[in-house]
């Protein structure tokens, strides 16, 4: 009980020393529970509003892949039943009501200006009927519903973001073709919208212009009558409709409606959650740090304990007892924080287009648990070594001067450990670099990767002697003897500042290996780019939509153009093996002229010979893993039923980034297979200028593309210009997480220097008495944090840059072949963290300066 | 008061006049109202330039916060303090610091070295600080006189307490200051390294022609003085020149029982 006592005393007394390590904790479990908060509350929105709007039964189209509107269909078109299902399922036993739904992704609306007023986040745009099974997620708040063929019904989301307002002209364009519509309407949604902009339509607008005409709707939904319940109405209705059609129940079209969607989440969410464990890492150093200071200050105290009688547990479980509380303490207000952590997640999702309501705000049971658990071990588990230290205190310390013991002994075995792992890492990096085959090379990496952090987080006290004198030679020096006292002070103890410098260096080398990676990354784009496209423009859209027919066709017309090239993917196919056997394989079908326009290497056989009829090609990985190769046939299952055989005429390499492992037949050959209406719209297009007609050819195609804002035309040098945005976000989407890492070590950076300045009161009042000024303290206070900062930025870049080269040379294999080392952003990034560490000595700088020189003499 | 305060004995080393120090009607309260406490009540003080002071008195009496005052350390509540011919009452922070830097040194009761540094370094700090070049032929002759040739280049954890005396010693002398303040420099030391470390003193006094004023409560130590003066209570009470250790033994037996009377 007394050590209890003892322990919360203590905890209260150095309440203010606790408040980083406090920090590093609340911040980690807040970012974790946030991160769950989220994730649940997106898929808490998602049920909502899929259950909400799903039909008790739905009757769709079957067969292979059929989503019926579900996705954005690679035709253009989706795939339909006939309208006479309605009755025969309306007519089963147990149906109250039944109507068709007709609702297609495949369409892109544009306002008056041109501009498309679908979403930019990847939600798709639904245009559909207006049906019960709508009227129940909205209402409209505006006008009517659409009554004739001209009228259009907008969201209220959509028509605010884009200014629409009754009576606006709206373009619907789809693959069969495009028509303007009035805006009659505006619905409100009554459940949260994630995002997809919806517009309604007559139901024979929809199934005349944007299904292909006819009597035809994409699903059918039935209602059932009172007391039936999903499951029975559904053996029914399948009765009725017979074996080839799926029929869902709501449950299990909500279900199906949130397959993608709850993939994407769990991306996310495990991404999220890395993260938050990357910062929880970076935390642990920080409560080490701090345990162990609070440990080394308290010696006397704690010999003083033993000495009256206190065994060597009692006192260790003081301090794990201080660590439990301060676990519990930063862990209870993680969680609250992560609450506000979601909502601001949500306010960001918002700023990128995705709307979502705080009224839905799910917490689980499971998110106060584990951020609650999560804290209090990894808490514990990082004051566990100060705990043991603590513990090892002899009696004798009660009557020593406070001396700081030298711990020689494990220094050596950490030493010897520290180096032996690094070298282990290094061996496996170098592994990794010279593997020959991708998996077991993703092994080394991780594996080395993973032994050389530790490694350098053991050595690092060991390296902090050397790398500190040498910065120290080159930063420190010129500050004379307040640059002196601020090196000999970040050496004083190797060990904390080692501590210190790893926390930072975690996230900068994450953060300089990512950006090798990614220039590198940019860099083989390009030089891929200049290698083998021959083509001078790319016409694609960024969100995924094909390209329309007329919008291929009028491409087609523009006279400055020498060619242009198709390009399909007919998706994944089954491909049966010379031997009888079958594989998958992802073919697409494009013009001969494909051949010259991306000159895809070749390891045998000449691609032009591809595209010819009857030809295909296949990517190297594919032909060694079957031992194909030129002249063997291979049985193709087109789309639509017709299957052919096709002879090998290339295999093509498996160093490339672009179309790696795809399969080439030529148009030709596939329009022979493939029945038109299956037959997959462009997903881009490939155009070169006739001679010395470039920037006209380049001007008449944006000119031609005007009308379609989804469609975007590129010239080679935009193109690369593309890639390395891609990029870009990317990392600045990782850097932007890592942040949180970094944030937490340089509360560690602050925490270490703000318990050194109360450490070292006596000292500075001592400097203080012989003459030092308040700013030549607070310089030495801040030479030491940019010392420290630097330090770990050294690490963490050497660090980082192995892993990087490691990654890329290992990434070669997939076509990065070119090496580029940022060093732009890796000065950067050095330079930034002597920034960082200014920073991180305003406080304890300013404290050290307001130290009373009497009182700090006095301190005993 | 002014009655009580001799004329000095000697001139010292250099410097216009023969006082290096004054207080003049000097008061130091902590505290208002009923609570006040007035630590130092209208002292009078002269410091004799190129002389050996040592201020005694019982707990409390007030001498560590005359020293501290007269250091620039502490800032009177009224009253008047010169440091050679320059008024310290009224000073900016800066000035003082730079005041203490240049014309002041120090030799605390324990934890006078900085642990990072060697006993060189440490003897050199407060001319580092200020940015100056140590005299190397004075330097050399202030470690010959403490006698730590052999020690330069260990840190204060490698020597014993009499040794990091010494070495506070030497850093005092090595910048020259006007006066050097001792806060009971032998008190944590045992007899013997303690009157080792009063030798120095007293012959950087002789030899050297340092100001030093002492801070102590042992009548041993202050017989090393040219002079004592006795506080209590906050006054200066009485003083002694030339004394012995038996002399300033007898006197404090006489205040003790005065005390104890009134």
């Amino acid at each position: 009980m007394t050590i209890v006592r003892t322990s919360l005393r203590n905890f209260f007394a150095h309440k203010g020393r606790m408040v980083l390590s406090g920090l590093a904790v609340v911040l980690s479990v807040a970012f974790v529970c946030g991160t769950l908060v989220f994730t649940d509350t997106m898929n808490s929105t998602f049920d909502k509003l899929f259950g909400d709007t799903a039909a008790d039964v739905s009757v769709e189209p079957g067969g292979d892949g059929a989503s019926g509107g579900g996705e954005m269909p690679s035709t253009g078109r989706p795939e339909t039943l006939p309208a006479s299902l309605v009755g025969r399922a309306g007519a089963v036993e147990g149906a109250g009501e039944a109507f068709g739904v007709a609702a297609t992704m495949a369409v892109t609306v544009v306002d008056a200006e041109g501009e498309n007023i679908g979403p930019t986040t990847g939600a798709p745009t639904i245009a559909a009927n207006w049906t019960e099974l709508d009227r129940r997620a909205m209402t409209v708040t505006a006008g009517h519903p659409p009554r004739g063929p001209d009228e259009v019904m907008v969201d209220s989301d959509t028509a605010e973001k884009h200014g629409i307002g009754l009576g606006d002209e709206l373009r619907t364009v789809s693959a069969f073709g495009e028509f303007t519509s009035r805006v009659v309407g505006i619905a409100t949604w009554q459940v949260t919208n994630p995002g997809a902009a919806a517009l309604y339509y007559e139901t024979g607008v929809v199934q005349e212009r944007l299904l292909g005409g006819g009597e035809v709707f994409t699903s059918v939904a039935v209602l059932a009558a009172d007391g039936v319940t999903d499951e029975l109405l559904k053996q029914n209705v399948r009765a009725a409709v017979g074996e080839e059609l799926s029929v869902l129940t709501a449950a299990e079209s909500a279900e199906r409606n949130k397959e993608g969607i709850g993939s994407f989440l769990d991306v996310m969410k495990y991404a999220l959650l890395g993260f938050a464990g990357i910062a929880l890492l970076v935390g642990v150093f920080l409560i080490v740090n701090t345990f162990s200071m609070l440990v080394a200050q308290r010696t006397r105290e704690l010999g003083l304990m033993r000495a009256i009688g206190a065994d060597r547990r009692q006192v260790g479980r003081s301090v794990v007892i201080e660590a439990l509380l301060l676990g519990v303490v930063g862990s209870v207000l993680g969680v609250a924080a992560g609450v506000g952590v979601a909502v601001g997640l949500m306010r960001l999702m918002g700023l990128l287009g995705m709307t979502l309501s705080t009224d839905d705000l799910t917490v689980g049971w499971a998110t106060p648990v584990v951020g609650v658990v999560l804290g209090v071990v990894v808490t514990l588990l990082a004051a566990w070594l100060p705990a043991r230290r603590a513990g090892r205190v002899s009696p004798m310390a009660a009557l020593r001067d406070a001396g700081v013991s030298a711990d020689g002994r494990s220094g050596r075995v950490r030493a010897v450990a520290g180096v032996a792992l690094t070298g282990a890492g290094a061996a496996a990096l170098v592994g990794a670099a010279g593997a020959a085959e991708a998996g077991p090379g993703a092994l080394y990496l991780s594996v080395g990767v993973l032994l050389t952090l530790l490694g350098f987080v053991l050595v690092g006290p060991l390296l902090a002697r050397v790398v500190v004198r040498a910065l120290s030679v080159v930063v420190l020096r010129v500050w004379g003897p307040v640059g002196r006292l601020a090196e000999r002070n970040a050496l004083r103890n190797p060990r904390r500042t080692g501590a210190t410098a790893a926390a930072l260096m975690i996230g900068l080398a994450l953060v300089a290996g990512l950006s090798v990676v990614g220039s590198s990354m940019v860099a083989s784009g390009r030089a891929e780019v200049d290698r083998t496209v021959g083509a001078d423009f790319i016409v694609s859209s960024m969100a995924g939509q094909p390209l329309t027919p007329q919008v291929a066709e009028s491409l087609k017309d523009v006279p400055e153009l020498a060619h242009v090239t198709e390009y399909r993917s007919l998706d994944e196919l089954t491909l049966t093996l010379p031997d009888g056997g079958t594989a998958r394989g992802s073919v697409s079908a494009a013009s001969p002229t494909y051949a010259r326009d991306v000159r895809a290497e070749t390891v045998a056989g000449e691609l032009a010979g591809a595209f010819e009829p009857g030809g295909m090609s296949v990517g190297e990985e594919f032909a060694d893993a079957h031992g194909l190769g030129v002249g063997d046939r291979l049985g193709v299952a087109f789309p639509g039923g017709r299957s052919g055989e096709l002879e090998i005429r290339a295999v093509t390499s498996a160093e490339a980034m672009i179309d790696q492992g795809v399969m080439y037949v030529g148009l030709r050959t596939a329009e022979e297979y493939v029945p038109a209406e299956r037959m997959p719209l462009n997903t881009l297009m490939l155009g070169t200028a006739v001679e010395g007609q470039e920037s006209a050819a380049y001007a008449a195609l944006k000119a031609e593309l005007e009308r379609y804002p989804q469609y975007e035309v590129r010239d080679q040098a935009a193109y690369k210009q593309l890639l390395e945005d891609q990029v870009g976000q990317l990392l600045n989407m990782v850097y932007g997480l890592l942040a949180l890492a970094i944030i937490v070590a340089v509360l560690g950076v602050v925490n270490t220097l703000a318990l050194s300045v109360v450490e070292r009161t006596r000292e500075i009042g001592l400097l203080r008495a012989v003459g030092l000024s308040r700013r030549q303290l607070r310089r030495m206070v801040r030479l030491e944090s940019v010392v420290i900062a630097l330090f770990g930025a050294l690490l963490g870049l050497g660090l980082g840059l192995a892993w990087g080269v490691a990654g890329q040379r290992l990434l070669a294999l997939e076509g990065l072949r070119t090496l580029e080392i940022p060093w732009v952003t890796i000065g950067g990034v050095f330079l930034g963290s002597a920034v960082v560490g200014l920073v991180a000595a305003l406080l304890p700088a300013f404290r050290a300066g307001r130290m009373n020189v009497l009182r700090a003499i006095a301190t005993e | 008061m002014t009655t009580a305060v001799a004329n000095p004995r000697a001139g010292g080393a250099g410097g216009g006049t023969a006082v290096a120090a004054q207080a003049r009607q000097v008061v130091k309260a902590y505290g208002s109202g009923e609570t006040r406490v007035v630590a130092l009540d209208r002292v009078d003080v002269d410091i004799a330039r190129g002389a050996f002071t040592a201020i005694m008195g019982p707990s409390g009496s007030g001498k560590s916060t005359l020293m501290h005052c007269l250091a620039g350390l502490d800032i009177v509540t009224s009253g008047q303090i010169r440091v050679g011919d320059t008024e310290i009452t009224g000073l900016k922070e800066k000035r003082l610091t730079r005041l203490r830097r240049d014309h002041i040194g120090f030799v605390f009761q324990s934890f006078n070295l900085l642990p990072t540094l060697t006993a060189l370094e440490n003897i050199t700090l407060p001319m580092d600080i200020a940015g100056r070049r140590p005299d190397r032929a004075w330097l050399d002759r202030v470690v010959e006189t403490v006698g730590l040739r052999q020690r330069l280049r260990h840190r204060p954890s490698e020597l014993s307490g009499g040794q990091q005396q010494r070495v506070a010693v030497a850093r005092a002398l090595a910048a020259r200051p006007d006066i050097i303040f001792g806060d009971e420099p032998t008190g944590n030391l045992d007899s013997r390294a303690g009157a080792e470390v009063l030798g120095f003193l007293r012959r950087s006094v002789d030899e050297l022609g340092q100001t030093m004023v002492m801070v102590t409560h042992d009548p041993v130590a202050a017989a090393y003085a040219d002079r004592v003066l006795y506080l209590a209570d906050g006054r200066l009470v009485d003083e002694m020149l030339r004394p012995t250790a038996e002399m300033v033994l007898d006197r404090m037996k006489a205040f003790d029982t005065l005390g104890r009377v009134s």
